[in-house]
């Protein structure tokens, strides 16, 4: 169904960050923003999308905020990392969703909620560095890679899946030795990302936790925060649920504090 | 969200946070429908991995367990929970519960009436004296061995004893049951149990399509367990006189345990009797006496209606059915799964030793049956999609085998779709050694192909 020469395929065709991309996340390392901004307006998409990101409701801003500068003043350093590597995921999103009712908007809204609930997490945590607010950015790309591997067998994937309860995670850990998380934690090298933030994202699936304590408790955040945005009803709607096993056991000792924080009643 | 099926019991496994916001988006109306037509014992809700649920949350899942119920008798509830979910759901419910709930999905199983793993020994613990009795019945009737204890400090003490018990239940309970005839399997008998009064429901509830593919593999014996049966009217009537004259064609016995006539008029047993179905007053009058169960039929799975043969329509579609299988392998492996050799015969396999087997039926406008046969070894490569683990536990290897060919007739079920050719398809049967499979098909001629994936070579038959 799945081969590890169509993975590899698809690791080989993710393209490296764009110039532009790569000049404003060096400008944003030295804590440059006002030229980092305006390196990021060079590249239009970019600039389109941190309007289009930024203005959404859950950002709370009462006006519109327009100018590239002024976004990057409002986010901070680690915000605005954090949003470019946002970008550069969307980069590998596909125009047409197939296998999960998707589109830009609603996959931009799933972005935008895991980057605020993220900050806040943080906050509570006491972990404000940008590489650790940034790790979330490449979070969504398992989807993105479960959509690209997936979306031509759909109909197997529904006949298999009809007769067994299983993730698209396990089902390429078992055909391919290789998970969504393997496959992500690869963009991120291709990506140039710090190495962190492959290896939070790689903890996070609750499948391979990590020996440093420390980035394995930012892995059971961000996996419980994923799953309470993928019961929303327009991500289950999306057929989000379920494209991958959530690990209760994994989180059992945050859950407390995360319902607390998430004012869960 | 669709519920995944298996043994009967389909469920839904909801993941995350459920609350009244996100639950209606678990199932849509056509989520809804889909499951009402389900031919199922079970519909459940799994909580294993819901961390966070309340009353709005589960509220959309009483709506599909009412309409299930309505449409097709079949239990419904919840399962795979902790304590601590188990005492919400009682507290957000209290008195409305008629759902179940099953502390985990291999307890439920044991009440499924299409679970054919019987002869467990169950202990049983609940807090509520009825529950324990209801639970006891429902197991027994099974065919399995309830054990209760009375007393939590009892619970506690046999629950300890580690391999004592093939199952322990506590954190469980019997909502309203599901109204669908029971039915066990004893050795070659059938034994369907039956209870209150018998009016024009018994259409309904009764699973003739499991009835008929039970006739097609060779079943010959059905005992209706009718100890708990107060009367009958004459639709009840009409409906096990059909029975027995379509058993007839099949050369098939039905009998009738422990059936008290006190409340039924005598000329519906002569008008029953005189349809050919004998009458016992207790199960052991027939199990027990092996001359008996040998001249009922029961001793012999073959199949003595006239023997059917491969039809020219079956032939034309037999490229379909080997595209399901081979498509299916492929799947499953990742490799290229190859034809070797194709002839109409009686089943051959050279070498019995270490091989199984499983089946699935398919009728509509076309009937047949599918049979996969493979080495134990390779069935296991086969499958190691499905089992995901390394192991030699011949249960689970048969058990995802019945998965695999299931898959197959689903894919037949497509592939025969597109050609306008309506098939549905029957529960796979699993053989964990070929005489068994060789009892039910006999001498029936089909098409035999051997084929093949990695050089590991396997065998498909299609027969009728």
């Amino acid at each position: 169904m799945i081969t590890k020469d169509k993975i590899d395929e698809f690791i080989e065709k993710i393209p490296p960050a764009p110039k532009a991309l790569r000049e404003t996340l060096a400008l944003l390392n030295s804590g440059e923003l006002i030229k980092a901004s305006k390196v990021a307006q060079t590249d239009l998409a970019l600039a389109k999308y941190l309007k289009s990101l930024v203005n959404k409701p859950i950002y709370g801003f009462s006006h519109e905020v327009k100018d590239i500068s002024q976004i990057f003043g409002i986010l901070g350093v680690s915000g605005s990392q954090q949003t470019v590597y946002n970008y550069m995921t969307t980069l590998l999103s596909p125009s047409k969703w197939l296998l999960f009712k998707l589109n830009a908007k609603t996959f931009y809204e799933l972005q935008a909620r895991l980057s605020k609930r993220w900050e806040l997490i943080l906050k509570h945590l006491g972990k404000e560095d940008k590489n650790t607010a940034s790790s979330i950015a490449l979070l969504p790309a398992s989807i993105i890679v479960a959509e690209a591997l997936f979306c031509q067998r759909i109909e197997d994937v529904k006949l298999l899946r009809s007769a067994k309860n299983l993730d698209y995670n396990t089902i390429l850990i078992r055909l391919c030795g290789m998970g969504l998380f393997d496959i992500c934690e690869q963009i991120a090298v291709k990506w140039e990302m710090p190495k962190e933030i492959g290896e939070i994202i790689q903890a996070s699936s609750g499948l391979k936790p990590s020996s440093n304590e420390e980035i394995n408790l930012l892995a059971k955040w961000m996996h419980l925060l994923l799953f309470y945005e993928l019961s929303q009803p327009l991500f289950v709607e999306a057929g989000l649920n379920d494209f991958l096993d959530f690990q209760v056991d994994f989180i059992g000792d945050i859950y407390d504090d995360f319902a607390t924080l998430m004012e869960i009643e | 969200m669709r519920a995944v099926v298996k043994n009967g019991v389909g469920v839904f496994t909801p993941q995350g946070f459920l609350d009244g916001n996100s639950s209606s988006a678990f199932l849509s109306i056509e989520d809804i429908e889909a499951t009402t037509a389900l031919d199922v014992d079970m519909i459940l809700v799994s909580l294993k991995r819901v961390v966070f649920f309340n009353k709005n949350g589960l509220d959309i899942f009483m709506k599909l367990f009412s309409k299930v119920r309505q449409k097709n008798h079949a239990t419904v509830g919840f399962c795979d929970y902790d304590e601590k979910k188990y005492k919400a759901i009682n507290v957000f419910y209290q008195d409305k519960m008629y759902f179940s709930l099953y502390k985990t999905i291999d307890i439920a199983y044991l009440f499924s009436s299409s679970f054919q793993k019987q002869n467990k020994n169950v202990l049983i613990y609940s807090d509520d004296k009825s529950q324990r009795s209801a639970m006891a019945i429902e197991l027994h009737d099974n065919g399995h061995n309830p054990i209760i204890a009375q007393t939590k400090q009892e619970f506690r003490e046999k629950s300890s004893n580690k391999g004592a018990y093939d199952a322990v239940i506590d954190l469980t309970y019997l909502g309203q049951m599901g109204q669908k005839i029971a039915t066990r399997v004893t050795g070659n008998a059938i034994i369907y149990s039956i209870s209150s009064f018998l009016d024009a429901e018994i259409s309904s509830k009764f699973n003739i399509q499991y009835h008929n593919n039970s006739l097609n593999v060779g079943f010959r014996l059905f005992i209706f367990d009718a100890y708990k049966v107060i009367s009958m009217n004459v639709h009840a009537l009409n409906f096990f006189s059909k029975l027995a004259s379509s058993a007839a064609e099949y050369n098939a016995n039905i009998c009738f345990v422990g059936m008290d006539f006190e409340k039924t008029t005598d000329t519906f047993k002569e008008t029953l009797e005189d349809a050919g179905i004998l009458f016992y007053d207790q199960m052991d009058d027939i199990l027990k006496n092996k001359k008996l169960l040998k001249e009922l039929g029961a001793s012999s799975a073959a199949n003595t209606k006239t023997k059917r043969v491969i039809n020219k329509q079956t032939v034309t579609e037999l490229p379909r059915f080997i595209d399901a299988t081979v498509v299916t392998i492929e799947m499953m492996t990742n490799s290229k799964a190859i034809k070797q050799s194709a002839e109409v015969q009686t089943i051959t396999i050279k070498d019995k030793a270490d091989k199984i087997a499983s089946s699935i039926g398919y009728y509509g406008d076309l009937d047949g049956m599918v049979i996969l046969v493979f080495p134990k070894a390779i069935a296991k490569k086969a499958c190691e999609l499905l089992i995901g683990e390394n192991t030699n536990d011949i249960e689970l290897i048969l058990d995802t085998l019945a998965e695999l060919v299931n898959i197959v007739g689903g894919r037949i079920k497509t592939l025969l779709s597109d050609q306008n050719i309506s098939v549905d398809i029957t529960l796979p049967r699993t053989y964990s050694n070929i005489d068994s499979l060789l009892e039910v098909i006999q001498d029936r001629k089909g098409v035999q192909v051997e084929l093949s994936f990695n050089d590991d070579k396997f065998l498909f038959f299609l027969t009728r």
